[in-house]
């Protein structure tokens, strides 16, 4: 605890808006790519793999995985690593359906750990949206580790 | 209780899902579907200049896939309402992945899971837990 205080403090980033303007879309092929690449056949249903909700999500947001990085004063060449993934689903994703994303930045704290140094942990939640409008069909957080080596 | 939730009581396990080598191939769709070319996944020789290894490294959300796909094959025709998943360990192109869990809550046409990926040798590379929503016949 006294460790952490004498650290200086993670960028002031929270509420950041990760909106963006890009309109998603899966399609019947690359919905048939992915779900034969993690060993499944495709829904005879036409919803997409559930998996798309993060990858819509990370293409669609406002902000490249460098750009979410760059706003936290951290250098995606220095490996950004996963510590969390989260999923609401209050709909599936359909293929062929546009969406879009809204999103923001909940918070980026920094710590110190054994195994890792100092860190700062960034937590974002990203929404996606029909893109004609309407309540998101899934909202997700995910959490990123960001190793501070310059700190360690 | 649903017909559908009366088939699983709490403590049950669930299937396993298995892949028998993660494939480096499927890496290089992944960094096309998510748009980021990170080398870590594509190039061995970037991933040992970086000492994390030896063999690619699979792109987290693809563990993520082999744990819904775990749930979807158990629970046919189900919905996945919320799933969350923390990240432990890397996973290696070749790595045989299996997902396995087990049923901790039944009520009415829902059942709750926790899971985890674990790796021949390795042992657990991710865990994490689950809300499915059962398909009534």
């Amino acid at each position: 605890m006294a460790e952490e205080a004498e650290l200086p403090p993670a960028p002031d980033v929270a509420g950041t808006s990760l909106d963006g303007t890009k309109i998603f879309t899966v399609s019947a092929d690359e919905n048939d790519r992915l779900c034969r690449s993690v060993g499944v056949t495709p829904a005879a249903d036409g919803s997409a793999h559930p998996i798309w909700y993060y990858v819509a999500t990370q293409v669609a947001m406002g902000k490249t995985v460098a750009g979410v990085c760059e706003t936290c004063e951290f250098d995606v060449e220095d490996g950004p690593m996963m510590g969390s993934s989260g999923v609401r689903f209050m709909a599936p994703i359909m293929v062929g359906q546009p969406y879009r994303v809204t999103g923001e930045i909940l918070s980026l704290v920094r710590k110190k750990s054994r195994k890792l140094g100092v860190m700062d942990v960034l937590t974002y939640r990203l929404r996606l949206h029909p893109a004609e409008g309407g309540d998101a069909i899934l909202e997700t957080d995910n959490v990123w580790v960001l190793p501070r080596k310059e700190l360690a | 209780m649903s017909d559908a939730a009366g088939s699983y009581a709490i403590g049950d396990a669930i299937a396993p899902f298995t892949i028998e080598s993660v494939s480096a191939d499927a890496m290089k769709d992944w960094a096309v579907f998510l748009a980021d070319p990170n080398p870590i996944h594509l190039d061995v020789e970037v991933v040992k200049a970086k000492g994390l290894g030896d063999r690619v490294i699979n792109q987290g959300p693809i563990n993520v896939a082999y744990m819904m796909n775990m749930l979807m094959a158990a629970f046919p025709g189900c919905t996945i309402e919320k799933m969350d998943s923390r990240f432990l360990d890397n996973v290696y192109g070749g790595d045989k992945a299996v997902a396995s869990g087990r049923i901790t809550a039944v009520d009415g046409d829902r059942v709750e899971c926790e899971f985890t990926l674990d790796i021949e040798g390795r042992g657990t590379v991710n865990a994490g837990t689950a809300t499915i929503r059962l398909n009534n016949p």
